[in-house]
Parts: structure tokens; sequence; C-alpha cells
């Protein structure tokens, strides 16, 4: 599936600066492996050395959370746009 | 170049660079570098041609980045890479707690959870210290209330010493390739035998290079059942120790230091052991100049009553100038210098962010 990730302007340095990333996977999961894969600077910033979403970070796919659809086994379709932002948190 | 004396500031919204001339008149400030992201840990690394600073910025939405900079702290860039554990290690980083000078040029990272990394690169690359970090005590460590850290990495030639909260202290006599528990002396107060093998929680070590095998340990301490475990000294390369914490007003603190020209010259900040605020709201730095047998309280400058602040295990450092002043940075945001060895206080910075750490280096 043709997706797109989009970025926070905070992660967009560790990628040449773009702020939206055409790849192509089926399900969230694979989504982050093909970024490991081809964004390794970037991934780092998304998930910890266990494969884990960082804990303060929210992915969408489209306008769902992927909490409320299957987590990181949501499936993607084509057209979808993958969202990544930062929790609003702190003090 | 006249000699300029720098202090790194780790507070929980980013680093600060404080630069003054020897006299340590007026200090200038500039920061904060990665703005808003916890610093806990800085260095000043002076062995090249020109000076090197180096911190740990402790991004909770985006994970660890090493700062670096080549111009004293004017500007700060991120290395190419931070300490990480493998993928099969299950571990994921949490913090960096400690960055030290190792050898050969090597810069020595202590993370949370507790662990040693080391780069050869100048912080771009970073391979973890498998003796210590996969120590089989590794995985029974707990954390204390601040992290499970690996908090303190002292060199003494072959023997690296390592401070864990909590953990204990640990002693490699191989240059870093094993360790072992070395905690004959140090107590605890939150466990039923006073005196483990390991499990202390360690809060800050301490030497000296003109005393080899001298250390000094600010330990958990504040139990009234186990009095005088907060703070303890070694004499043997840290096989054994023994307290030290006699006439303190409280052996609860977090920091310790010692005189740069003088072993025998000891600093500690005594802490009420249940709020970890000054005593009786009276700040105080405490001096022992015979290396623990007597201590004296250091109190010139500061307030007399109602101050209840908090120096944590990182926040207080001493330069090495002939007549060296201390600094120690609070949780509530003050930055205080302490001219002639600690004998006359004054406040450089009165609002910063909480302060975790400061490092000074005359550069």
């Amino acid at each position: 599936m043709s997706v797109t990730i989009h970025l926070p302007t905070a992660l967009r340095k560790y990628c040449g600066g773009s702020a939206d990333l055409p790849i192509s996977a089926s399900t969230i999961q694979a989504a982050l492996r093909e970024l490991q894969s081809t964004q390794p600077s970037l991934y780092v910033n998304l998930c910890d050395e266990t494969g884990a979403v960082r804990r303060h970070l929210n992915v969408f796919v489209n306008s769902d959370h992927m909490r409320d659809r299957d987590g990181l086994d949501t499936a993607l379709r084509d057209g979808d746009v993958v969202t990544i932002l930062a929790a609003v948190s702190g003090g | 170049m006249a000699q300029k004396v720098v202090l790194t500031i780790g507070t929980k919204k980013g680093l600060f660079v404080a630069q003054s001339s020897k006299s340590r008149g007026k200090f200038d400030l500039r920061g904060p570098f990665g703005r808003g992201i916890p610093v806990y840990a800085s260095l000043v690394d002076t062995r090249g041609k020109r000076p090197v600073i180096y911190a740990g910025s402790c991004n909770p939405f985006f994970g660890m980045k090493v700062l670096k900079s080549n111009d004293v702290g004017k500007t700060f860039e991120e290395t190419k890479s931070a300490p990480s554990f493998a993928k099969e290690d299950g571990r994921a980083l949490a913090n960096i707690w400690s960055l030290e000078p190792g050898p050969d040029g090597e810069i020595w990272a202590g993370v949370e959870p507790a662990s040693l990394f080391r780069s050869w690169d100048g912080g771009n690359s970073w391979e973890m210290v498998p003796g210590i970090s996969n120590h089989e005590h590794a995985r029974k460590w707990q954390p204390g209330a601040g992290g499970l850290c690996l908090h303190t990495i002292l060199r003494d030639g072959e023997r690296v010493h390592i401070g864990i909260s909590t953990g204990g202290h640990y002693l490699s006599e191989d240059g870093g390739r094993t360790f072992a528990a070395s905690n004959k002396g140090i107590g605890v107060g939150f466990a039923p035998d006073a005196f483990p093998e390991w499990g202390q929680c360690v809060h800050k070590i301490a030497g000296h290079p003109k005393a080899p095998g001298r250390f000094y340990i600010q330990n958990h301490g504040g139990f009234p059942d186990r009095p005088g475990i907060g703070v303890v000294r070694s004499d043997d390369h840290g096989h054994t120790w023994r307290s030290i914490a006699e006439g303190l007003p409280s052996d609860f603190g977090f920091p310790i230091v010692v005189h740069p020209h003088d072993p025998d010259t000891v600093y500690v900040v005594p802490l009420e052991p249940m709020s970890r605020t000054c005593p009786g709201g009276k700040p105080a730095v405490w001096q022992s100049e015979n290396g623990g047998k007597s201590w004296k309280k250091l109190v010139k400058g500061f307030p007399k009553e109602k101050t209840f602040f908090t120096v944590l295990r990182d926040a207080m450092d001493i330069d090495d100038l002939k007549a060296p002043a201390l600094y120690f940075g609070t949780t509530t945001g003050q930055l205080w210098i302490g001219k002639d060895g600690g004998e006359k206080w004054k406040c450089l910075f009165e609002a910063l962010p909480p302060i975790n750490s400061v490092k000074v280096s005359v550069v």
C-alpha cells in the first residue's frame, strides 16, 4: 500500500527536512520497519531499542489513533496518511 | 588566551553555560541548549587542543541525545548517536546520568537503566561495557526515587569505581573489563540486612588523584536505627569503608566533593532525610579538613532561616584554581558560588529552572 508518513516539525531534521515521507507498507508495524531501514536517524526518535513506539508519541491513521484500531497491526490502505505527533505534556 | 571559568548547568529545561574570568566576579549566561529537555549530565573535556562540551539531553518524547559543543558552549549540535541497547538486550535507555573522560580520549556514559557505555569517536557511536552492564546483579538492581541510574564513574589507573543507585559501589581492577560489588562497610536502611553485599543506595562517590586508594561516598543515610551509614570513606581502593558521619547534622545528602589541592578536605550538603531540604530551613555546606574526623559548617552568605532547597547528587562541583570556589545548584533554580573553598557564598543566578547538575572547568 502506498501511504504517507506525516511528521511533526521537530523530527523533520532527521529526514532531510521532509514533512511527508511516501512509503509502501500494509500495517503501521510494517511502516515503522520500513522507516527503520530507510530512515534510521528518524526511526530512533519514534521507537526505543525494543521496538516499542516511544511513550509520549501518538500515531494516527488519518483521524484515528492507532490504539482505537488495531495498534501496530492496524491495516493501511492506499492513500492513508499516518501522522506522528508528540503528546502535549509536561510542566 | 586568558583562562576562563566555565560552568555547565544541567536543568529540567535544558543546558545552560555560564562563563567568567578567573576572578569569578561576574558570570555571563548562555542557553538553554536542548531547550525544554532535561539535562542530568555534562562534561567539559579539556584533554584536546580545545575544550569540548558534552551534555546528555534526555528527551522524553524522542529519546536520548548527546549534545556537543566545540566553541565552549556558544553552539551545540547533536552527535550522530546516543548510547543505546541492542534490541535483543530488552532494555531501553531512559536517561543519561554521567559523562566522564575515559582512557585514550574515550567518553564514558553512565545511563539508566544502570549500564555503562563508551565512545571512541567523540560521542558519534557508542558501545556497551558489558562487565558492569551485564553484571550478574544487573537485572536485580532496583531503582531509587531518581531511577535505576549509573551515576558515578571514577577512574584510578586500572581501577574503575562505579556508583549505582540502587546497586552500590562496584569496582574493576582490570580497566573496566570485569567488576565486583565492593560495599563492605556501606550500609542500607531499607532492608533487614544492614550491610548486604550489594544493593546500596550510593548517592555519589568522590576521590582525589593525590590520594590513590582513598574515596568518599555520600550514601543514602538518614535512618535513626542505623546512624552514620550516610557518609563513608575508604583507604584501600574501595574494598572496605567506614563511617565518617559523626559531627554532621544529618548523614543524608546527595553530593560529595573533594578539594582539588587537598584530599583531606571534603564537602557535603546535609539534608533533612524526609523532606530532603536544608535541616531546620538553615542552609549550610559542611566541610571536613581532616578526611572526615570532624566537620564544620560553612554558612557565610546563605540565608539564616526559612530556606528549604535541595541539592542533587551531581549539582555541586569545585574549580581547581589556586583559591578554589565551590558551586552548587538547587532544585529551586538557584546557582550558588562559594569562594575561598566555600567560606563566602553568593547566589549567582536566582531563578534558573530546577538544576540537576553542575560541572565547572577552567579552560
